[in-house]
């Protein structure tokens, strides 16, 4: 494998200096690309108390191109499908090399405080937050409690 | 002289002297509230030279100038936080000397003279994320912000090949007619260069010398607690099993529509019975995502 580009190592090292609250991510043992990740809910969203796991890679062009970001823990939100996959914009055609893995986490967990049920990509999650918004915010809050939670 | 005829005086002074490039802004009563003004380092008007600006913003409490007026610096270009914060200071060190005295104009000129001092970008270049060295090439878009000539390229070269990838896919019709915009990676403002003469510069020289990157003990501990949250979480069903749902995708998007590669889509979320709606396959709007297989 090719050398760690600098930028990287940067990143890293003020990720552990300059923790962002509510966000931890570290590299993997065997591969600097491949960030393990942990997202708190947001406060006053029905994901709050929940502890979210997710992976995060760095592919070989990366800055030029984004990181690919998953879910791994159990989420009822209508811009993550079930394989835990996120949309958002900066992750595809609104990427920029100015934003960077914090920039990254923090907006999914923006996300998480605001979902956009009308660009889903889980669409009976989205269709039921349009119709009974209470009801998906009562399933949302009932999978964060089941899935979500620490020990 | 009443409070507000001194003001009136200090502006006029100001509008004299700055003309465009001062605007006051007066609230309903008519008062001036708000003067604002972007600072530039002294180049002797070589617009070309100048790497840095600020845009200062002096708001006015009734009682000014026997108070001081409440200062901010916005859209700071070029430098870092630590050169905003000591032009702060001094700006506050200013306003209590000048207390009762108009200060507006002593202000511009302080921040002027910090700028022409450090009229060469503190800040890093937000591609590679190190600063600019002695004898760095770099380049300073339209809308202020530096970014090292190679990493810029980087950022050019990329950006086109996305784009010409992109409207390949598209039919003719679709096409854009007016070509590949370049955007800053900062702002997204369209920046004008040229990628040819920017692409044989060197790599910056930070770059060269940055450290190497060690496992501390506070990852250890870190990846320790991850990877109890995983066997916890997992223990409760709560991990997503990725294979358990592609199998399930794959079965459902047989019977739904053959020509479509299980990969590309995800799947249909949470339905029971297993039948496919095909508002599932039909709806999804994002595409591009996160190709799941490792």
């Amino acid at each position: 494998m090719a050398a760690l580009p600098r930028r990287i190592i940067k990143e890293t090292q003020r990720l552990m200096q300059e923790p962002v609250p509510g966000i931890s991510a570290v590299p993997d043992d065997s591969n600097a690309r491949y960030f393990h990740v942990i997202v708190t809910g947001p406060e006053d969203s029905p994901f709050e108390g929940g502890l979210f796991k997710l992976e995060l890679f760095l592919p070989e062009d990366y800055p030029m191109s984004a990181p690919k970001v998953r879910f791994i823990t159990k989420i009822y939100h209508p811009n993550i499908d079930r394989l835990g996959r996120i949309c958002l914009d900066i992750l595809k055609d609104k990427w920029s090399p100015a934003l960077q893995i914090r920039t990254v986490l923090l907006s999914i967990q923006a996300l998480l405080s605001a979902p956009n049920p009308d660009d889903p990509l889980a669409n009976d999650v989205a269709e039921l937050w349009k119709v009974n918004e209470s009801e998906a915010i009562r399933n949302a809050k009932e999978w964060t409690r089941r899935y979500a939670m620490d020990n | 002289m009443s409070v507000s005829e001194r003001v009136q005086e200090e502006l006029e002074a100001l509008e004299a002297i700055l003309m465009d490039d001062i605007s006051i802004t007066y609230n309903e009563k008519g008062y001036p509230e708000l003067v604002k003004s972007t600072i530039f380092p002294s180049t002797a008007d070589d617009t070309d030279k100048q790497y840095v600006c600020v845009t200062l913003e002096v708001k006015l409490p009734e009682k000014y100038p026997d108070c001081e007026p409440i200062i901010n610096l916005r859209n700071p270009r070029g430098l870092d936080d630590s050169t905003v914060n000591e032009i702060y200071s001094s700006i506050k060190i200013k306003c209590n000397e000048f207390l009762g005295q108009p200060v507006i104009f002593e202000l511009i000129e302080l921040i002027r003279e910090s700028l022409t001092e450090s009229n060469l970008p503190t800040c890093q270049c937000a591609v590679c994320l190190y600063g600019f060295s002695e004898g760095d090439s770099f380049t300073k878009t339209q809308c202020f912000h530096y970014f090292h000539s190679y990493c810029l390229s980087k950022h050019l070269i990329t950006t086109e090949r996305l784009y010409q990838e992109e409207q390949d896919k598209l039919p003719a019709w679709q096409k854009n007619p007016k070509g590949f915009n370049a955007a800053c990676p900062v702002c997204r403002e369209g920046i004008i260069c040229d990628v040819n003469e920017l692409k044989t510069s060197l790599p910056p020289k930070d770059l060269e010398n940055a450290q190497n990157f060690e496992v501390t003990n506070d990852l250890k501990l870190l990846q320790l607690k991850m990877k109890e949250l995983f066997t916890y979480q997992k223990k409760r069903g709560g991990i997503i099993d990725i294979e358990a749902q592609e199998n399930k995708l794959l079965l459902i998007t047989v019977t739904a529509d053959s020509s479509t590669p299980p990969g590309e889509d995800p799947g249909p979320s949470l339905t029971n019975n297993g039948a496919m709606d095909s508002e599932v396959l039909r709806g999804q709007r994002c595409d591009k995502r996160f190709n799941v297989n490792r």
